[in-house]
This record gives structure tokens, sequence and C-alpha cells, in this order.
């Protein structure tokens, strides 16, 4: 598969602090891709370095492909109704705006409703409207369901698949790794200016799950152990029930969440 | 309706929309005016011979220099460049727009106190009301030039209030609107020189378009586009 986006040597200093220090990255065309990191990692910097809104001192970034940018909240003025903001970025883009985007979007309401009066969920929604009129073949999404309720982030998690499914590339910055998880076929941690794991979430599991999470229930109480191996150490603890005579009702085995992976490498030089 | 053309018309619904731009716009100059007028004629009934000319400067300054900042720093210190940034807008569409924008509301409202005033206050027409505009056109452009550099080069959204009324007062209280400048001390004299609104208010009530007064207009405003083009550029590295 082709690459729609790879980035080599990228390097960004803001007077003597090196925030990016050599990124090399590449993702496939097609992906939903995450881009992780603790806040102050450089995230939002390598981001708007690849969108092309800030410069950087060195290094290369190649795209394959037309790009929209979901911009953050206070991007648009106070007092533009969505509509109007749709008509002038289908301007600037020279396509033709409809009301379909908004309404695709479920945000048909948000065509006369000014820009400071909708909440932030909302905005939300409008700036992924914006980024996609001109029907990118990559879109940048940062941090794009904060601030939606339940229903808000099902239903955007929904219309980035069906985005993924018309081929396009989803490249998103997000601190909510559930979402993550759920969503995307790849991801890159970023450390102080470097990647620290590019890969899936199964090949990041590979790397860093080396304990088992296990989580017995039984009639009296539930309790959660932490082995190293699968086989020998959970027949130590099975045994130790069956030692007792206590009724085991449910085990569930797991090798973590993506969160304790995550805050695994992003600590791991810390300590 | 080009990207352009749209843009510009939006930004002058957004700048009604905007109380900022409405107060600063219309609604102080034309109270002033309803006061002053009164006041002035009253006091001294040969204002009205420059009544047109002088509430006119007051309108100009309030909406160029106290409106339009604020429009640019939303621009420009905010998130809104990004926007422009992200779809392949020059940066300095922002800054034609919002100067269209500005143009046009404070050309309305000269047009208003034009009107008006002969009605209200029996001022006195201008002898030639082409000259007139001409030189209505010529302050509203270079104010908003000394504007533009306003919400450009300061940092702060906070501040910009604060610059504005900085340049606004001395350039209304020393321009000769309230009372004649050759009776100002000569430094408060020299110092109202340096602002738009003293050329462009004696333009108007000599009602003729003279090189005395138009020069220090243009050198004026070749520098304010000089020093926009290097903030535009500063904006554009950061």
């Amino acid at each position: 598969m082709t690459d729609a986006l790879q980035v080599k040597g990228l390097r960004k200093s803001y007077g003597k602090k090196e925030v990016l220090k050599g990124i090399d990255l590449r993702v496939r065309k097609g992906d939903i891709f995450a881009l992780l990191g603790v806040n102050g990692a450089g995230k939002t910097t390598m981001l708007e370095c690849i969108e092309g809104l800030r410069k950087y001192d060195s290094g290369s970034i190649s795209v394959n492909g037309s790009v929209g940018i979901q911009l953050q909240s206070a991007s648009l003025p106070a007092y533009i109704k969505g509509m109007e903001a749709i008509r002038l970025f289908a301007k600037w883009n020279r396509v033709s705006a409809d009301a379909s985007m908004l309404a695709a979007l479920g945000t048909d309401s948000l065509a006369d409703k000014k820009y400071r009066e909708m909440s932030t969920g909302q905005k939300r929604r409008l700036h992924l409207a914006l980024a996609l009129i001109s029907n990118p073949d990559i879109v940048f999404l940062d941090e794009p369901t904060a601030g939606l309720d339940v229903e808000g982030r099902i239903s955007l998690h929904a219309y980035i698949r069906t985005l993924k499914n018309l081929g396009k590339t989803i490249l998103l910055a997000s601190h909510d790794m559930v979402e993550v998880e759920n969503l995307c076929d790849s991801i890159a941690i970023l450390k102080d200016g470097l990647i620290a794991f590019t890969g899936t979430v199964e090949e990041l599991t590979e790397k860093v799950g080396t304990h088992y999470n296990v989580r017995i229930k039984t009639s009296q109480e539930t309790k959660d152990f932490e082995i190293d191996n699968i086989g020998s150490g959970l027949m130590a603890i099975l045994k130790d029930y069956q030692k007792e005579n206590t009724v085991i009702q449910d085990i569930q085995v797991d090798r973590g969440s993506l969160e304790q992976h995550f805050v695994k490498i992003a600590r791991e030089d810390d300590r | 309706m080009n990207g352009f053309l749209y843009g510009a018309v939006l930004q002058w619904k957004l700048d009604l929309r905007s109380r900022t731009m409405l107060i600063t716009c219309y609604a102080v100059p034309l109270a002033f005016f309803a006061i002053m007028g009164g006041v002035f004629t009253s006091i001294m009934p040969e204002t009205t011979d420059t009544l047109i000319p002088a509430m006119t400067v007051f309108a100009v300054s309030m909406g160029a220099l106290i409106g339009l900042p604020p429009s640019l720093a939303e621009i420009y210190r905010s998130d809104i460049k990004k926007a422009y940034q992200a779809n392949g807008v020059p940066l300095s569409l922002g800054l034609a727009m919002t100067n269209i924008s500005a143009f046009v509301h404070l050309l309305i409202m000269s047009a208003v106190l034009y009107l008006i005033a002969p009605l209200a206050f029996d001022a006195k027409i201008p002898d030639n009301p082409g000259v007139h505009f001409c030189g209505v056109i010529i302050l509203i452009v270079v104010s908003l030039g000394i504007s533009s550099i306003i919400g450009l080069a300061v940092k702060n959204m906070a501040n910009t209030s604060m610059f504005s009324i900085l340049i606004f007062i001395p350039s209304t209280m020393l321009s000769g609107i309230m009372f004649p400048a050759d009776l100002l001390p000569k430094a408060f004299g020299l110092v109202g020189k340096l602002f738009p609104a003293t050329w462009g208010y004696a333009l108007m009530a000599e009602n003729s378009l003279t090189g005395h007064n138009l020069l220090p207009l243009f050198a004026i405003f070749i520098i304010a586009v000089l020093l926009c083009i290097i903030l535009l550029k500063r904006v554009e590295k950061r």
C-alpha cells in the first residue's frame, strides 16, 4: 500500500528549546492514524508542521493527496453563522457549497446559528464539515471528539469510519485512548520530540504488554492479579483457589489497555 | 460572487452583528453629533459652517481607530489566521476585507452626518459636495491605515482598545474639531499634525483638495502601508 504521508528528519525549535528532534513517520493510504503523546510532547507542533500551518527548521514532509484540516475551536469569527462559514470555505476552495455537508454531520440546525452561540461539540462538527468541504484525500483531526457527549462521540466515530470506507486517510491527535483503540489502524507515540513507537495497537501490546491482567470473580469477592506468564502464573492462582475450596464464577484475562501501554511508554525513561 | 467579494460582504455583515463596530461606527458618533452639535451651535453659532467636517472627522476617527483594531486582532491574534492558512488563502485577505468593510461603514456614517446636520442644526452644506466626499474618502483610507497598524502590531487583544484610545484622544482633541488648532500650544499643535484627523479636517473645512493638506495625508498613508506590510510578514513568520 502506498503512503499518504511521509515525514523524514523533521526538526523544529522554539528559541533554544528543540520540540521536534528528527521525526520519521509514515502513514499508509486509507488508514486511520493516531498521533499520541502527553501534553508538551510536540503533537500540535508536529501536526501544524505537516498541515503547513507552521514552518519547520529541517527535514522533509511529503503529502500524497489533497488535505483537509479540522481546526480547533476559536478559529472562526464569533458572529459568523454555520452556513456562512460553509459558503466562505467553499468559495475559498472553489467548490460549490450546499447544506448537505451540515446534514451529513447532523448539524443542520447550525446553518443559522452564530459561532459564538454554538456548543463545543457543535463547533467541532462544523469544523469537521469545513475540513471536508473540498473532498480531501487526507483529513487532519485534532481532538475530534473532545467536548462531545456520548451520543455525539458515537455518531462522529461512525462518520470517521465512513470517511475511511470512502478511501480517505485520517490522521488524528487524541487524548482519548478508548477512541484510538476502537478507531485507529495504526498509531505513533510522540515522546520528548521523538517517535517512541509506531505501529498497530496489537504491535504495541506485543512490545510492552508483557504482563497479563487477571480478574477472578468468586461468590465472595472479585480480585485482580498481574502475572508475567499466562500458563504457570494463572495455574498457580487457580491452585490457591482450589486449596481453599472456593468456587470461581468468572475469569477475565487481558494484556492491558492502550492507555496502560501508552503510560508505560510515556513514563519509560522518567523513572 | 468570488471568494474575495463574498468575504468582503460577509465581513461587512459580521461587523454589523458585532457590537464594537456598531457602537464605534454609528452609535457613539451619532450620540456625539446629537449632543455636541447642539452645544457647539448654541454657544458658537459660527460653528455651523464647520459642523459637517468636524462631526465627520470625529466619526471617522472613532470608527477607524476604535472599531477596526479589534476586528484585526480577532483575526491575527487568534486561530482564525489558521483558517486562512489551512485553505491556502493569503493572510493579507483578512486585512483587506476588514478594511473594505470598515470603509463602507464609515462612508455610510459620513453620508448620514452630511444629510442630517443641515436639518438638525442648520449646518452649512459644503460648497462642493464632490470635494467634501473626496476628502472624506481620503481621511477614511488614511485613518484605516493607522488603525491597521494598531490591529496588526498590538500583541495582546486586551491591549488593542488601550492603544486605540491612546491614538484616538489626541487625534481628535488636537485636530481642530473641538477648538481652533491655532489656539493650541505650539507643541500640541505639532503633535496634532502627526494624525490624519488634523489634515483631513483642514481639507474638508477648506473644501479644496490642495497639496498642503493632501501631501501629509499621502505621506502618513505610505508609512502606514509600509508598516502594515512589515507587520503582516511578521505575523506570517510567527
